[in-house]
C-alpha cells in the first residue's frame, strides 16, 4: 500500500462481512475468506487480464484479489452503496453495459444497457440511500451529456434521465446529502461512429455543474476561462466539508504548463491550485484518476502518462507527496493514505498478471 | 481488446460470463518482463522522421496531386462530356479514393484542424444529413456552390469526396453529361477543386520545416506536441491501432456485423463501387507506414515474430479486399463474399491486438496501447 501517513480507523472485519452478507461469505473459498478475514479495507478495480480478457475484481487492502467478476468489455468507473451493498462496473466509453453486482449474494446481477441513442461515459454514483443509481451518459446525436436514472428496487429500470448541461460529461458523483449532482463535463464530443475520437479539441467546452438531484435543475454551472478551454475538467470527489475536488485533462500544445487540480463548493467560483512546475510537468497535463482522504486531509492524484502519484495537502493545497509510479492507473482512499494502481499490474505493491484499470473504488461509507 | 460496437447489446453475453463469476481469480504473479528497447532520442528520431519524410509529407503530396488531377479531369469532361472522358473521371476519382485511403489513416496532425478530415470525406453520414444538403445544393443550382473558391465557407458534408460521388455516381448522376457545362458537373468539379485546396494546405502543413515536421521530429521539453521519445512512439502506433480500428469499426461494421442487418447503402463510396478500394488503401497505408518508418527494427530479434505477425496480417487481408464484389448489395449477401467480409472482421481484429498488445507491449506499453489509451 502506499501510504502518506496519518492514523485512521480501520474497516472492521467483522462490518464488512455484515456490509458483504452471509451467504456471499459463505460462497467465497477458503482462500478468499482467509484473505477477507485478515483484510483491513477493500477495494474494487477492473483489470484486463493477460489472456487479454477483462473483468472486475475485489482486493484486499494489502492487492490480494479476493475476488474477480469476469466482464465482455473493459470496465471504466465503478459506483458501490454500503447501503445496499451493491456494486456497479460501468463500461468504458463508448460502452453499453453496466453490470450491478450484489456484495450480499442475495440477488443475481443485474445487467444494465444503455438506453436506445445513449452510451455510458464510464462513471456513476449510487443516491446515499442507495435507491437511484445515476450514470453519466452521452446523448451523442445531440451531443449532450445526460444522467441517467435508475431505480435499485426494480432492478435498475431506467427511469429518466437529467442533463448534465455540458458536454462530455465524464466523472459524476452525489453530495452526502443527497441533495446535489455533480457533473465533470469534460466538454470533449465524441460519437460513437467515431469511436473514441475526439471531434472538437479546438472548440471544446469543459464546465462542471452542480444539479438538483430532486429535480435535475441546474442549480450552478462553472465554465473556464478562454485561456483554459482545452483543459477538460474529468474527475471529482468530495471532502469532509463537501468541498469538490477536481482533476483536468489538457488537449492543448504539450509544452503548456496548465493548473491540473482545484476546487470549488456550491456558491464559490473555481480555484485552481498552483501546483510547483516540477509537480504539473510531472503529472504530463494528465490527471487520470483523483481521491479525497478524508480523515487526513489528503487529495490524491494519479497520472499514467506522467507515471506520477502526488498527494496534496487538501487544507493548504501543499504538495506532501510526489514519487514516480510508472503507469499509475486508479487511486482511492486507504486506512492509512491512499490505494495506487497501475497499468502494469502494481496494486498496493502487490503484483499481479494483470492491467488495472483506472479506477479504484472504495467499498466502505466515506469517512 | 475493448470491444467497441456500441450498439450491441451485451445482455447474452454477461450472462454466460456469470456462469463464471462465483470462481476465484486465476491471476498468476508476475512473470519475467519481455525486453524492452530503450527509446533513445536518436532512434526515435530516425523512425519518426522516416514516418514523415517517407510516408506523410509524400503521401500527402501525392493525393494533392491525384485531387488536382480529378478536377482536371472533372472540368474538361465537363466542357465535352464524352464516354473516353468518362473512364478518365472514373480512373481518376478511384486514383484519389486510393491516394487519399492510403494517406487518411493519420487521424492526428494539421488533418484534425479547421476540419480538414471532414471536409474531405464526411462519413459516415448515417442520418443522411450530408446527402440532404447535396441533394439540395443539386436542385437549386445556385451558381454560387459550384464556385470552388467559396466552398471551404460552406458546411463541410458539401465540400468532399461523399458531395462529388454523389454528383458523380448518385441519383441523377446522368445529368452531368446531359449538356455541355451542365451545372452538376461543374458542382463536382468544384469539390474536386476544393479536395486538392485542402490537400494542399495538409502538404503545405507537413512540409514547412519548422511547422509540424520539426514537432514530430525532434521531441522534448519544449516540443509543443510530444514532450518525449516515448509519446512520439506512442503517437506513432496510435496511427496504426486507431487506423485498424478505423477500417473494421468505422468502414466495415458500418455495412456488415455477423449476425446483423446488412447496410450496403451505407458503405463508404458504395455508389461508385469502391468501397473496397479505399479500404484496400487503408490496409495499404498502415503497412507503408509499418515498414518505412522501421518501427519493427525496435523489435528484439528474439521476437521477430511481432513483426511477422503483423506482416502476415495485413497480407492477408491485403490479399482478400480486392477480390470481394464492389456491388456491395451482392457483397452482404453471397455466401461467399459474406465469407470473405467475415474474414476481414476477425483478422482486422487480430491486427489490433498485434498492434496493440504486441508491438506495443514489446516497446515498453505494457498494457498495450488502448489499455493506456486512458479516460
Amino acid at each position: 500500500m502506499r501510504k502518506a501517513g496519518g492514523q485512521s480507523a480501520l474497516l472492521d472485519r467483522r462490518a464488512f462481512l455484515r456490509m458483504a452478507g452471509a451467504a456471499w461469505a459463505a460462497a467465497l473459498t477458503p482462500q478468499a475468506a482467509f484473505a477477507l478475514a485478515r483484510t483491513e479495507a477493500v477495494f474494487a478495480s477492473g483489470y484486463k487480464a493477460s489472456d487479454g480478457s477483462f473483468g472486475t475484481a475485489v482486493l484486499a487492502e494489502d492487492g490480494g484479489v479476493i475476488e474477480c467478476t469476469p466482464l465482455p468489455a473493459r470496465s471504466h468507473g465503478m459506483a458501490f452503496s454500503p447501503t445496499t451493498n451493491h456494486l456497479v462496473a460501468f463500461a468504458r466509453r463508448p460502452g453499453t453495459f453496466a453490470l450491478v453486482i450484489d456484495r450480499g449474494g442475495q440477488k443475481q446481477p443485474v445487467t444494465i444497457a444503455a438506453a436506445e441513442n445513449r452510451h455510458f461515459f464510464g462513471h456513476g454514483c449510487f443516491s446515499p440511500d442507495g435507491r437511484l443509481l445515476y450514470a453519466s451518459e452521452n446523448d451523442f446525436d445531440a451531443n449532450r451529456g445526460v444522467i441517467g436514472l435508475y431505480d435499485a428496487r426494480d432492478d435498475y429500470r431506467r427511469i429518466g434521465e437529467y442533463q448534465t448541461y455540458g458536454i462530455g460529461t465524464h466523472d459524476l458523483s452525489v453530495s452526502d446529502d443527497g441533495t446535489l449532482l455533480i457533473a465533470a463535463n469534460g466538454g470533449i464530443e465524441t460519437h460513437p461512429d467515431f469511436g473514441r475520437t475526439k471531434l472538437n479539441l479546438d472548440h471544446m467546452e469543459p464546465s462542471l455543474a452542480l444539479i438538483d438531484a430532486k429535480t435535475g435543475a441546474l442549480v450552478e454551472r462553472h465554465t473556464l476561462p478562454e485561456k483554459l478551454r482545452q483543459l477538460s475538467t474529468r474527475h471529482i470527489d468530495l471532502d469532509e466539508k463537501g468541498r469538490i475536488w477536481f482533476a483536468c485533462q489538457y488537449e492543448g500544445p504539450r509544452n503548456d504548463l496548465p493548473p491540473l487540480v482545484g476546487h470549488f463548493g456550491k456558491g464559490e467560483d473555481l480555484t485552481f491550485l498552483s501546483l510547483p512546475e516540477d509537480t504539473t510537468i510531472g503529472l504530463a497535463n494528465y490527471v487520470g484518476a483523483i481521491a479525497v482522504n478524508r480523515r487526513e486531509s489528503l487529495v490524491g492524484l494519479t497520472s499514467p502518462n506522467g507515471g506520477r502519484f502526488v498527494v496534496l495537502d487538501a487544507k493548504t493545497g501543499g504538495v506532501l507527496r510526489d514519487e514516480s509510479v510508472p503507469d499509475a492507473a486508479g487511486i482511492a482512499s486507504a486506512p492509512q493514505g491512499f490505494a495506487v494502481s497501475s497499468y502494469d499490474g502494481d496494486f498496493a505493491g502487490r503484483r499481479n498478471d494483470v492491467a488495472w484499470d483506472q479506477h479504484i473504488a472504495s467499498l466502505k461509507s466515506r469517512a | 481488446m475493448t470491444q467497441r460496437p456500441p450498439f450491441l447489446r451485451f445482455g447474452f453475453v454477461l450472462a454466460a460470463a456469470f456462469m463464471f463469476a462465483t470462481s476465484l481469480p486465476a491471476f498468476a504473479q508476475e512473470g519475467s518482463a519481455p525486453a524492452v528497447p530503450e527509446l533513445t532520442e536518436e532512434i526515435v528520431t530516425g523512425i519518426m522522421t522516416r514516418a514523415v519524410d517517407d510516408v506523410i509529407r509524400p503521401g500527402y503530396r501525392t493525393f494533392e496531386a491525384s485531387a488536382g488531377k480529378l478536377a482536371e479531369m472533372t472540368n474538361a469532361y465537363c466542357k465535352a462530356p464524352s464516354d473516353e472522358g468518362r473512364k478518365a473521371v472514373d480512373a481518376a476519382f478511384r486514383q484519389a479514393v486510393t491516394d487519399w485511403g492510403r494517406i487518411e489513416i493519420v487521424r492526428i496532425g494539421p488533418v484534425i484542424d479547421d476540419n480538414r478530415f471532414e471536409r474531405i470525406l464526411f462519413y459516415p453520414d448515417r442520418k443522411g444529413t450530408g446527402l440532404k444538403q447535396v441533394q439540395a445544393l443539386l436542385q437549386e443550382e445556385n451558381e454560387a456552390d459550384a464556385d470552388a473558391a467559396t466552398m471551404g465557407r460552406k458546411s463541410v458534408a458539401i465540400q468532399g469526396f461523399g458531395a462529388i460521388e454523389f454528383a458523380l455516381y448518385g441519383t441523377g448522376s446522368d445529368a452531368v453529361a446531359k449538356a455541355p457545362n451542365a451545372f452538376r458537373c461543374r458542382y463536382a468539379a468544384a469539390v474536386a477543386t476544393h479536395i486538392k485546396t485542402t490537400a494542399g494546405q495538409l502538404a503545405a502543413a507537413w512540409d514547412a520545416p519548422d511547422g509540424v515536421q520539426k514537432d514530430w521530429k525532434h521531441p522534448g521539453p519544449d516540443n509543443p506536441v510530444f514532450r518525449t521519445s516515448k509519446e512520439a512512439m506512442t503517437a506513432l502506433l496510435g496511427i496504426l491501432v486507431h487506423g485498424t480500428e478505423a477500417v473494421r469499426d468505422q468502414r466495415i461494421e458500418t455495412f456488415y456485423r455477423n449476425g446483423g442487418i446488412a447496410r450496403p447503402k451505407s458503405a463508404v463510396f458504395w455508389r461508385s463501387g469502391n468501397t473496397w478500394t479505399s479500404i484496400t488503401a487503408n490496409l495499404e497505408g498502415l503497412q507503408t507506414l509499418f515498414d518505412k518508418s522501421g518501427m519493427g527494427d525496435l523489435i528484439d530479434p528474439s521476437i521477430a515474430s511481432v513483426n511477422g505477425n503483423i506482416d502476415f496480417i495485413l497480407k492477408s487481408l491485403r490479399r482478400i479486399t480486392p477480390t470481394i464484389d464492389p456491388d456491395m448489395a451482392k457483397a452482404v449477401s453471397t455466401p461467399e463474399e459474406q465469407q470473405k467480409i467475415s474474414f476481414l472482421l476477425v483478422n482486422t481484429r487480430e491486427l489490433i491486438l498485434a498492434f496493440d498488445g504486441g508491438y506495443g507491449g514489446a516497446i515498453g506499453l505494457g498494457s498495450g496501447f488502448s489499455f493506456s489509451d486512458g479516460d
